[in-house]
């Protein structure tokens, strides 16, 4: 059976569309075929983070209005046969969404893929709602800041309400999980940012992954290759091992995926 | 029956809604001279009053209570575009002049508790504002307690417009619970508590774990800001004690 995951957060810059990506890879590279759509109408940008910029022709918009078929606008990854990507339109706004032509392209692609991710704007009105409105499951990923984590705490609200299964009404809610992103374990031992814990306590929802706070991150998207990717990032292996989360497995979650620097590094102190 | 219409069709969730009119004194009949003084105001300011929702106060007025009178009160306000919609400080027979003309009796000046909490208790009171009674407000009588067992997450509002207000669980930072009666919260309370909105002194909250943004009891409100440092954070109440909120421990 197929799922609709969104990933989502309220608030902007927290790495929605860096996860996006790197978990949609994570699901591919596990054999799942999976695709994964942009919903930021007017600001395409998961097509750069997955490197497949120079290969849009239709978009998102173009299958809602009916200006192309589905198969035109997804566009294969070429590292990966598993991955597919739906860019969204960079020159429309987000009006151009509605929600029957977003249930009818999740329909046509539930039939083909395993794991379709929903890349959220942020924010909370149209491009977001649509985002998350057929959604099964939710990735929420957060800062370990407190603005980031009240944002987070207004989506989760939203998720229960606003959503095709809450305003049904039935048994299924949508699942909603946490990932914090940009974590310093050392920022944090100082108080400078806020704890997994506390984080956790304010949100009171399952944690998937905490990836750290890396250099390699920035420089993957710059590359346009899916953080989880590059083999060599403690940030790659975070997300891996969050993505085995989301599959089902179980994954012990260490804390400080980030402490693994040699003698020298620690002498040296942080280099980013 | 203008006035009555929108008050009988029974919506399925009933809100208290409050909203700013403008009141116009009447001190004298409201003949050419009231009317040249009207108009003349009207012009200093005329984007001003058009289309306000106008009250006409008639502490002054006890004169003016001929059905005809206040029909033609009234045209001559719509006439200068003024929406007026109702009267208030009226005399039995003014109310009833009123209702024919179609403006509803409204109770005066803002600290007069609202109409129906004090009729759910003496029912046959105020017989004469009868032509207001919306015919749900006899349901409105038994207290609904509502219990909420998620977490409250910032931005939601729960309103328990009956009766007291139960959460299992978290109210975040950003989230407001408000509660005719009692609020109890097993969980920590990060948001905005509001006991007792319709006026309830005796109206407490109660929660394990004490943060709030703000807590208020029949409008009595302080917020974490001038709450001070020195109060109890763990299994508390906050009530009333004249016109001081207090948060006291429960241990």
């Amino acid at each position: 059976m197929s799922k609709v995951i969104v990933v989502t957060s309220g608030k902007g810059g927290v790495g929605k569309t860096t996860s996006s990506a790197a978990i949609s890879a994570g699901l591919a590279m596990r054999g799942h075929k999976t695709v994964v759509i942009d919903f930021d109408v007017g600001l395409r940008n998961l097509d750069m983070i997955m490197g497949c910029e120079r290969r849009v022709v239709f978009d998102f918009i173009n299958v809602i209005q009916g200006d192309a078929k589905l198969k035109q606008a997804l566009i294969k990854d070429r590292r990966l046969e598993n991955l597919f990507v739906l860019p969204t339109s960079q020159t429309r706004d987000k009006d151009a969404l509605t929600k029957e032509g977003v249930k009818a392209v999740l329909d046509e692609l539930r039939e083909e893929f395993e794991y379709i991710i929903c890349d959220s704007p942020a924010g909370i009105e149209r491009g977001a709602h649509l985002a998350m409105y057929y959604a099964d499951e939710a990735v929420v990923v957060t800062n370990p800041e407190v603005s980031s984590v009240r944002d987070s705490d207004r989506v989760l609200g939203l998720l229960n309400s606003k959503t095709y299964h809450a305003e049904k009404g039935g048994e299924r809610s949508v699942k909603a999980q946490l990932l914090l992103t940009r974590f310093d374990p050392q920022r944090s031992a100082n108080g400078e940012m806020m704890s997994v814990e506390d984080v956790l306590e304010i949100l009171a929802i399952p944690l998937i992954g905490i990836i750290p706070e890396s250099t390699t991150v920035l420089k993957a998207s710059n590359l346009g290759m899916p953080v989880v990717m590059d083999d060599k990032s403690p940030a790659a292996k975070a997300y891996e091992d969050a993505v085995g989360r989301l599959v089902g497995e179980q994954i012990e979650l260490r804390v400080n995926p980030a402490e693994r620097r040699g003698f020298l590094q620690r002498l040296l102190g942080r280099t980013a | 029956m203008p006035t009555q219409k929108v008050a009988t069709v029974k919506p399925v969730q009933i809100r208290g809604r409050f909203f700013t009119a403008v009141a116009l004194h009447l001190s004298g009949p409201a003949d050419r001279d009231f009317l040249a003084a009207l108009d003349a105001k009207l012009h200093q300011t005329p984007l001003f009053f058009e289309n306000a929702p106008l009250v006409i106060d008639l502490e002054h007025a006890q004169g003016l209570d001929g059905e005809r009178e206040m029909v033609a009160l009234a045209s001559e306000m719509r006439s200068r575009r003024l929406s007026v919609f109702g009267i208030q400080n009226g005399s039995p027979a003014q109310v009833a002049a009123a209702a024919k003309a179609g403006l509803i009796a409204l109770p005066g000046g803002r600290n007069v508790p609202l109409d129906r909490v004090t009729r759910t208790e003496r029912p046959s009171a105020n017989a004469a504002a009868a032509a207001t009674t919306p015919e749900v407000e006899k349901e409105a009588a038994q207290p609904i307690t509502r219990t909420i067992t998620q977490p409250i997450r910032s931005g939601q509002t729960v309103f328990a417009d009956r009766g007291d207000l139960i959460v299992l669980g978290p109210v975040s930072s950003g989230a407001e619970i408000i509660a005719a009666g009692n609020i109890h919260v097993y969980g920590r309370l990060r948001g905005r508590a509001l006991a007792g909105v319709n006026g309830d002194t005796s109206a407490r909250i109660f929660c394990h774990s004490l943060d709030a943004e703000l807590l208020a009891i029949a409008g009595l409100y302080r917020t974490s800001e001038n709450l001070g440092a020195d109060i109890p954070r763990e299994h508390v109440q906050v009530c009333l004690e004249g016109e001081k909120l207090r948060v006291l421990s429960l241990k």
